[in-house]
């Protein structure tokens, strides 16, 4: 084709309406003329007509032709089959509305599941280079990340040559006093280069030069963009202002760009300084992130690193050189497996939901394509191709699902805000989950992938056949072809529901046995709080010691509070802090996990005592020192039989001193043994735990535990009063019960639960209004028989039995499928569930007895509708 | 009818339009279809209205162009006429056909 004419078909297109007129017109002038011409030749009036017209050809053939020759003739059927389609839905509102919602449903959840996984998986991280943002552990043993002492640091930092910029942090959290109540801030105290390695500017001001995390450190703050504006009212004179922490004023140096670090907890930055004891204790507490340098691998840093823990570990001991750096990709530490598999699950649920609605649609359109092949073969005796038929009926099908498309997209946008808070729990801080341009492009990709799935078979098989057929097949108004694609589609469905309803009750056995997870505490009516004590009010244990005693106290005296308990750490989280027990005469150390609790932590929380005295108001700081351990810890010391011997024994451990991380091993007695608390997610057996009476190792982050008499929620104000009245500057932490607690710790792994959940019970309902249409489309098409079978003497009884079995021999035939397609997908299922084997009997057997039930009811409408059938009426209709 | 009609040979309707054209110079459609029956002496068995897509085609290659004119019925009708280029793509298509016709004539000579 020459470009003249491609450029002509193209104005062809804008010109339609004048040249289907110019058309028009040639045509009549031509007929006219040689309707003259035969009445020249002596014909009558009427034969010339009939002349002209013969000689003509199909007057509609050769407006086709020309249309084709003129222009893109598909673009331009495009259009029209487009106009036609949409006048066809807008006259059928039922049909249209109930596929347009079926596909809403499945693509709204699809393009919902697409937005979670793009944000958390396919996206690179919101940082530059981010490839290149490396966090580098310390691995004492295989398997196992430390954090690093601020020796190590220095020394990887004077040593090792593959990071740009390397940078220690540590979690802080402060009382913000910006007038009237103080508030608490989380923020991190960083080394000077953090901001280079994540590689974010400054909006306002500047980040952090190189001398100021040197001697003393600088009292400066770099702010986040968020809490610039949510708590300092995005004051543009900011930089002016010198707000109190913890009780000191610091200088606002500089505002973050807007971007990652605004959905982070963290909101604000100061300066990482040394202390000299710092500099040489053995204490691990920094975590270290870094930006590895232009072209090189994690391979060669990880090998390089090993050259540096050698030289940094010459003087340690045989069991510590034991041990190795590892250097991890950011984006592998914010995305963990589990994580991942979650996101994929649940995805391939939502897919499935698609897929059965689609096979839903499918047999819509077959139903619908069966009432309208009269109108098809009227069409094509008018001179529409095949091809023209099925490229109308793909069309119609397309226009139906860009609609639902559309109506998705809406509805995943509702889905993603009534999801965002479980969201912002589940998922990393970099995911930012939001309806971009690639969730818009993915929603139309899987509509035009509907359309071509759903579209394809029924255009093909309702435009196919001859007119004579066609129109004979309409008046009867069934085919038998279709009824058999039909049924296949619907047991299809069910394969599919039994697979997703099997998964959701296997996950919901498993969430049932996580919450029957002994938890070896009094969950029920606790609430808990923290505070943390800046160091400018409370600069010596005493202080801090005094702080306990007098909280305690004002706690005990609020009505409604019946026990008062005190910790370094919440209960049922994992105990981050790791310290070392040493038993005499033994070189090799005891790895433990300390905690430091008040007289009342045991009592309030219900752990009993199995052996010795738990922690009493007489283990004061002047006392000798001692400790209470847990059973795991008991039945790892040597020569233990019965928790009663490790009693009385005298051991070493390493405690951290009040407010300095510094290397400190006293000698203490084993007070008592308690029975282990659960400390680890689900499935980890009871870590060691040292538990050391809170006034003899003050620490500065206080847990406050109390126990209510009855309604936890009726006692927090009295909870706060009572805080208030002892320090007015100090904020409180989070206010949670443990049962929140709980939920947050031991039931997270479930979370695609409830997710699933709910769509196993969508797609039961697709699966069932789908054997619905089928099962009424049989009925009517047996109206005649099943009348002459009444007229013969069959009891209703019969007839709703016999349809019945129909419905159930399908559903029958789909539970096989889905119980195969639940083999298949065992291995998938066991990472996902606790103490529930993923065949587990029970939850397939009620998967399949759900299905019937449904199979049952979708059934028992058209057979009870069947089953009241007048013979007389319905063999006068049809005879 | 009782003749024996002959169908358009496949591909020559645009050699046919174009010689009309040439000879004749500017018609409309109803009497280019006509010329062309009448000088096939009414063996060729043509719908006369096909010449209209054949007509919009060569017009938009620009072998051909149009006028409006006044028909024998007083109506506003197209008057076509043969364009340089048209001529010239006469000649190719008088080619082509002389060639292939010449192709034909010789596998029937041997057999």
């Amino acid at each position: 084709m020459t470009l003249r004419r491609a450029a002509h078909q193209v104005l062809a297109l804008l010109r339609r309406r004048r040249l289907e007129e110019e058309l028009e017109s040639e045509i009549e002038a031509h007929l006219e003329l040689a309707e003259r011409d035969a009445l020249a030749r002596g014909l009558s009036r009427e034969e010339a007509r009939w002349e002209a017209r013969r000689r003509f050809g199909g007057v509609e053939q050769v407006k086709e032709v020309h249309r084709e020759r003129r222009s893109f003739v598909w673009l331009d059927a495009l259009l029209r089959d487009l106009r036609y389609g949409l006048a066809a839905l807008a006259h059928s509102p039922g049909f249209t509305a109930s596929v347009v919602g079926v596909l809403a449903l499945g693509i709204g959840a699809n393009v919902a599941m697409f937005s979670v996984m793009d944000a958390v998986m396919l996206k690179p991280l919101p940082f530059a280079e981010p490839d290149r943002i490396v966090r580098v552990w310390e691995a004492p043993r295989p398997g196992v990340s430390n954090a690093t002492s601020a020796a190590n640091f220095l020394e990887w930092k004077r040593l090792a040559t593959d990071f740009e910029a390397l940078s220690a942090e540590n979690a802080l959290s402060v009382a913000l006093q910006n007038g009237g109540e103080p508030v608490r801030l989380n923020g991190k105290a960083v080394t000077a280069e953090y901001f280079r390695v994540f590689g974010t500017q400054a909006r306002l001001g500047r980040t952090f030069s190189a001398e100021e995390d040197q001697g003393a450190g600088a009292r400066v703050l770099v702010l986040s963009h968020a809490a610039w504006q949510n708590d300092f009212g995005a004051d543009p004179a900011i930089l002016n202002r010198r707000p109190m922490l913890d009780g000191e004023p610091y200088q606002v140096i500089g505002v973050l760009a807007p971007g990652a670090f605004d959905r982070d907890e963290t909101k604000f930055w100061k300066p990482l300084a040394f202390t000299p004891v710092e500099r040489t204790s053995k204490s691990h507490w920094l975590m270290v992130y870094g930006r590895l340098r232009e072209g090189v691998s994690l391979t060669q840093v990880n090998d390089r690193m090993q050259a540096v823990y050698a030289a940094t570990m010459e003087k340690a001991s045989e069991e510590d050189r034991q041990g190795a750096i590892v250097v991890e990709r950011l984006g592998r530490l914010l995305v963990g497996d589990n994580l991942q598999r979650s996101i994929s699950v649940a995805f391939g649920a939502v897919a499935l939901v698609l897929l059965i609605a689609c096979a839903n649609v499918a047999n819509l359109l077959l139903a619908k394509g069966a009432t309208r092949s009269k109108e098809l073969a009227v069409r094509s005796a008018l001179g529409a191709s095949r091809g023209r038929l099925v490229a109308q009926l793909l069309t119609e099908t397309l226009v139906l699902c860009l609609l639902g498309g559309a109506a998705g997209v809406v509805l995943a946008g509702a889905l993603l805000r009534v999801a965002t808070p479980v969201l912002k729990e589940a998922l990393p801080f970099t995911a930012a989950v939001t309806l971009d341009l690639r969730a818009l492009g993915f929603a139309g990709t899987v509509a035009l992938v509907v359309a071509l799935l759903t579209g394809t078979f029924p255009a093909v098989q309702t435009s196919f056949g001859s007119l004579a057929e066609s129109l004979n097949r309409a008046a009867r108004g069934s085919s038998g072809s279709h009824a058999l694609v039909r049924r296949a589609i619907v047991i299809g469905e069910v394969g599919l529901s039994l697979v997703l309803v099997c998964g959701a009750l296997l996950l919901l056995k498993s969430l049932l046995k996580l919450q029957q997870i002994e938890t070896g505490i009094q969950v029920e009516h606790v609430i808990t709080t923290s505070v943390d004590l800046p160091k400018s009010s409370y600069p010596t244990p005493e202080r801090a010691a005094q702080f306990y005693e007098a909280v305690r106290e004002r706690l005990e005296a609020v009505p409604g509070i019946r026990r008062v308990g005190l910790t370094s750490h919440m209960p049922l989280q994992w105990i981050g802090n790791g310290e070392a027990l040493q038993e005499p005469g033994e070189a090799k150390l005891v790895r433990v996990r300390m905690k430091r609790v008040d007289p009342g932590y045991f009592q309030t929380l219900g752990i009993p005592l199995l052996a010795g005295r738990g922690v009493t108001a007489r283990d004061t700081a002047s006392a000798p020192r001692v400790i209470v351990i847990n059973e795991a810890l008991a039945a790892r010391l040597k020569g233990v039989g019965r928790v009663q011997e490790a009693v009385g024994r005298r051991v070493r451990v390493s405690m951290p001193p009040f407010g300095e991380p510094r290397e400190f091993l006293p000698e203490v007695e084993i007070a008592g043994v308690i029975r282990s608390e659960r400390a680890g997610p689900p499935g980890m057996p009871d870590p060691a735990v040292v538990y050391v009476p809170m006034a003899q190792a003050p620490v500065a982050h206080v847990q406050l535990i109390v126990l209510a008499q009855a309604d936890a929620a009726a006692v927090v104000t009295g909870l706060r009063e009572a805080v208030r009245s002892v320090d007015s500057k100090l904020p409180l932490g989070e206010v949670a019960t443990l049962e929140q607690v709980r939920a947050r710790t031991l039931s997270g792994a479930s979370r695609p639960a409830w997710l699933i959940g709910v769509f196993a019970v969508i797609a039961a309902l697709l699966a069932g209004i789908g054997l619905y249409g089928v099962i009424a489309h049989t009925v009517s098409q047996r109206r005649k028989e099943i009348g002459i079978r009444m007229a013969l003497g069959a009891r209703s009884r019969d007839v709703l039995s016999q349809v019945l079995k129909n419905a159930v021999s399908l559903v029958c035939i789909g539970l096989g499928l889905g119980l195969l397609g639940a083999l298949a997908l065992t291995r998938v299922m066991k990472s996902l569930l606790y103490e529930v084997s993923p065949l587990d009997p029970l939850a397939l057997a009620a998967g399949c007895l759900a299905m019937v039930l449904i199979g049952l009811l979708a059934g028992w409408i058209p057979a009870y509708r069947a089953a009241g059938v007048d013979p007389v009426t319905t063999l006068r209709d049809e005879g | 009818m009782s003749k024996q009609q002959a169908e358009v040979p496949y591909g020559t309707l645009d050699l046919l339009v174009l010689r009309t054209l040439a000879v004749m110079g500017a018609l409309h459609g109803y009497a280019i279809a006509r010329r062309i029956e009448q000088v096939s002496g009414d063996t060729l068995q043509l719908s006369q209205g096909s010449v209209h897509p054949a007509l919009i085609r060569l017009e938009q290659e620009g072998w051909i162009q149009t006028e409006w004119g006044i028909s024998e019925t007083n109506r506003k009708v197209k008057f076509y006429s043969i364009t340089k280029a048209g001529r010239k793509q006469l000649l190719v298509e008088v080619a082509n056909w002389e060639k292939a016709t010449s192709l034909v004539a010789r596998f029937l000579e041997e057999s």
